[in-house]
């Protein structure tokens, strides 16, 4: 075990070095000048020179990110061009937004993909197997700026029951907390758990044609044991490993539901701050959703082992 | 505010304006006044207490005056705590503010300013003639505003309430400057600690800051100890930043607002009606302060430096099929940099739609030069988008080659500076007074392509420059009307810009009980400017009935 996470940590090290520098490389390639973009159009030569100087804009592309690496190392990942907010702080203010935003849309989805997938697959080709398939490529089908302006306006317009937009802290009032990310969470979940239901239901029919099973339906045991008990955990490698994909790239991917909602989470930072050419934030963000991917996806590899012992003891 | 709709766009682009635009305005006003409100306000007897939730488009990028650009947003929320030297009323000219006089001396080179007595920070420190010394002289050397102070010599204190400022040249419309960004006026602890003062704003206006999260909300709360006694009547005001334009305007239907911001014409239109119902009530800009849309020129760079090609678009554009596809008919066609309804306006001379002229000119220039063609500059936004497509389909039709290239914001105004375009969409104009377009229109800040140009199209006009130096520098009013229409007349003539509309679709909406936004007193009992711009107001004297 002690093997497997050092051999990750190596893994995530190089990860880190190439996908920072990657990043660090393309934002020097767009167009446009953050010491521009600072002053907008009121600035002269002498301010122009002064900012980009105090930015330490001059210096040659290696140097600054050799600097930036530098900082990474003592835990100091900069501060704003823009907001003279330190990169850090800003990360920090926005990951319990992302975080929760993902958990609650992986338990809504989950929590309807699953009892989902199960019943389709239990009669695959039946009527609520055609219904929920129907379904399915319906909320594939709409992109989450409809499904979002949808939900608002029947939840929250036609009957207020939900906040329409907006993010109230859960330290400030944990029920407010719920009630403003329940819209954007179903919004997200929407789309998830079509995936996540299809995909669990062919794994599921897959799973239900082994020799295991019409063993298992010999000794006489319920069709409800067989499904939750033997059938559910081996086919569940696929959804996991896409629902790690998915919480990878939503850690800064979120970032329609967080403009559609008005939340303040890592994708509307990353995104404002590359529109912004604020080098550092992006930055930031980039090593902060290569973080997430990396460890989201070590957690999942250990839980292919919880979820087949034949994994496990091949490792 | 330059560059049309997205939040981003917005955020960047509102502070061009906001620093320069602050006008110069008439001179001769000044003098003191009660600093104290009119205890009935208008539109009712105003009730203390309640709040208000706003929506805005997009956040700050800081609220430090002397170091983060101010844009519209930045004024709505900054503003409530922060308060300028001086202020606009409503007929666009400047007033005293925080300070209680100004009078100019040496032909309009030096300035004393009265500051007014017993005014104090949030954090108790006294408002002085120091403390007003430190402000200008920190915003003279901050890269970000030293560009719109560049003829302020030096500022000298006279006794703890005046400062006496020098110019290099005579500036008729000083005063008018500090009622934006570069007047407004921060205590020492804030100068001394710029990162804090940018994310915890303190002044002497009549809120003060609570909380603030970034690209989330920011709240502040009654300043009891308010030098306007009676003010404010609200007892907070939340700020809400929600960018995307669809859900801002459905929260405020299903009540998370109570009044938001707006540039959205199927705003207008949709609350327009339900206003008339008496659902909501709605506010939009008018008169000078309305921004103007137009389609800016290189006039440094083939073909456009061609004066028959900048003629041909114009007559290629039709200015009124702009107004009817893109802004549901709410808009006027522009001639111009001003409205109509200012008193600045002059009519006539600006080309008229005429394809075959627009065609003649075009067959003129290429039987010389060879074929045109023109790269027209866009923002990545669908309404931006719609506008350079729609001018690319009238200009093709004149016999011009027209491509859209388009940038997003940084690389646009790195673009635009450097003259490295031909065409591009545009918004700007926003000054209550003609004087704060000087900059962006004098020849003297025209510099080569390469060269940083802050007078954009980079048009040097002896007789445009003139009339705009005659208009700062002369304080009769007359004078000064003939000085801009000879302004307006050279830039209809020259065509560094393609008018299409003024953009009145700048609005504020609200919830039927909010009062007292368009109507407000200024301290010396004028009547304060309602809306400006893409929209900014005044919050001290907004009221809630109930």
């Amino acid at each position: 075990m002690a093997l497997v996470v050092l051999r990750r940590l190596a893994q995530l090290i190089f990860v880190l070095l190439v996908v920072t520098l990657l990043a660090f490389w393309m934002i020097n390639l767009l167009p446009g000048d953050p010491a521009m973009q600072i002053l907008g159009y009121g600035g002269d030569e002498a301010a122009l020179a002064q900012v980009r100087a105090e930015l330490g804009l001059n210096d040659p592309f290696w140097s600054r990110y050799a600097d930036w690496l530098g900082g990474v190392v003592t835990g100091d990942l900069g501060t704003s061009y823009i907001s003279s907010i330190p990169v850090a702080e800003s990360l920090a203010d926005r990951l319990p937004v992302t975080i929760e935003l993902l958990v609650l849309s992986q338990v809504i989805s989950l929590g309807l993909a699953i009892p989902a997938g199960l019943a389709a697959a239990r009669r695959a080709g039946g009527l609520l197997d055609r219904v929920l398939t129907t379904t399915s490529f319906g909320l594939l089908s709409t992109p989450v700026f409809v499904s979002g302006v949808v939900l608002i306006m029947v939840f929250a317009v036609r009957w207020p029951l939900l906040p329409a937009t907006g993010y109230t802290p859960f330290t400030t009032d944990p029920v407010e907390n719920l009630r403003s990310l329940l819209l954007p969470s179903l919004t997200l979940a929407a789309g998830q758990l079509a995936v996540y239901a299809r995909l669990l239901r062919s794994d599921l029919i897959a799973t239900l044609q082994e020799d295991y099973i019409t063993l298992a339906r010999a000794r006489g045991l319920s069709p409800r044991r067989i499904l939750w008990r033997h059938a559910l955990r081996p086919s569940a490698i696929s959804l996991v490993t896409v629902i790690g994909l998915n919480l990878g790239a939503l850690i800064g991917g979120a970032v329609i539901i967080e403009m559609l909602f008005g939340l303040p989470g890592v994708g509307r930072l990353i995104v404002d701050s590359i529109f912004a050419r604020d080098y550092l934030v992006v930055q930031g963000g980039v090593l902060l959703v290569a973080v997430g991917y990396v460890v989201v996806n070590f957690a999942i590899d250990l839980l292919y082992g919880l979820l087949d012992p034949r994994i496990r003891h091949a490792s | 505010m330059i560059h049309v709709t997205t939040r981003r766009r917005l955020r960047r682009a509102i502070p061009a304006l906001s620093l320069t635009t602050c006008a110069i305005l008439l001179a001769a006003c000044s003098g003191g006044g009660s600093g104290s409100s009119n205890p009935t306000a208008p539109g009712g007897k105003a009730v203390p207490g309640g709040r208000l939730i706003y929506g805005l488009a997009a956040d700050a990028d800081g609220f430090n005056p002397n170091k983060d650009s101010f844009a519209a947003q930045t004024y709505a929320m900054a503003g409530t705590v922060i308060e300028a030297l001086t202020a606009i009323d409503a007929s666009g000219n400047w007033r005293p503010n925080l300070a209680e006089s100004f009078k100019p001396a040496e032909k309009y080179t030096q300035w004393t300013i009265k500051i007014r007595k017993g005014i104090t920070f949030s954090t108790g420190e006294p408002l002085d003639a120091e403390v007003v010394k430190a402000n200008l002289d920190a915003q003279k050397a901050s890269p970000l505003t030293a560009a719109v102070l560049a003829p302020l010599r030096g500022i000298e204190v006279l006794d703890p309430h005046t400062v006496q400022v020098h110019l290099t040249t005579p500036w008729v419309g000083f005063p008018a400057t500090l009622a934006a960004q570069v007047g407004m006026i921060i205590p020492k602890s804030s100068l001394a600690d710029p990162a804090k003062a940018s994310r915890q704003p303190v002044g002497t206006g009549p809120f003060v800051f609570r909380s603030y999260t970034p690209d989330n909300r920011f709240v502040v709360a009654k300043n009891p100890k308010y030098w306007r006694k009676g003010l404010p009547y609200l007892d907070q005001i939340e700020f809400r930043i929600l960018p995307d334009n669809q859900t801002r305007a459905q929260t405020l239907e299903a009540g998370g607002l109570t009044a938001m911001a707006t540039l959205r014409d199927t705003d207008i239109v949709k609350f327009g009606k339900l206003a008339d119902q008496g659902g909501y009530r709605m506010y939009r800009v008018a008169g000078m302060s309305v921004p103007e849309f137009a389609f800016m020129l290189n006039t440094a760079v083939a073909p456009l430096d061609d004066l028959r090609v900048r003629r041909a678009l114009a007559h290629a554009t039709d200015r009124q099929a702009f107004i009817k596809t893109l802004r549901s008919g709410l808009t006027k066609a522009a001639d111009g940099p001003w409205s109509p309804d200012s008193k600045w306006y002059v009519p006539g001379g600006y080309p008229a739609y005429d394809l075959n002229q627009a065609k003649a000119l075009v067959g003129e220039y290429e039987g010389e030069k060879g074929p045109i063609r023109i790269e027209l500059l866009s923002v990545p936004d669908p309404t931006s988008m719609q506008n350079a497509e729609l001018a690319q389909d009238m200009w093709r039709k004149a016999g011009m080659d027209v491509t859209i290239r388009q940038a997003d914001q940084p690389d646009l105004i790195q673009r635009a500076l450097t003259g490295n375009f031909s065409a591009t969409n545009w918004t700007q104009f926003i000054a209550p007074d003609p004087d704060g377009e000087y900059s962006w229109l004098h020849s003297r800040f025209a510099a080569p392509v390469g060269g940083l140009s802050i007078n954009m199209p980079r048009l040097k006009d002896p007789q445009l420059s003139a009339a705009l130096d005659a208009g700062r520098g002369n304080p009769d009013e007359a004078a000064r009307k003939r000085a801009y229409a000879t302004v307006q007349q050279r830039l209809r003539d020259q065509l560094p810009f393609l008018w299409i509309d003024h953009l009145t679709t700048s609005a504020v909406i609200t919830k039927p009980q909010v009062r007292g936004l368009d109507q407000y007193t200024l301290p010396d009992g004028s009547m304060g400017k309602a809306l400006s711009g893409t929209p900014t107001h005044r919050f001290d004297q907004i009221w809630i009935s109930r």
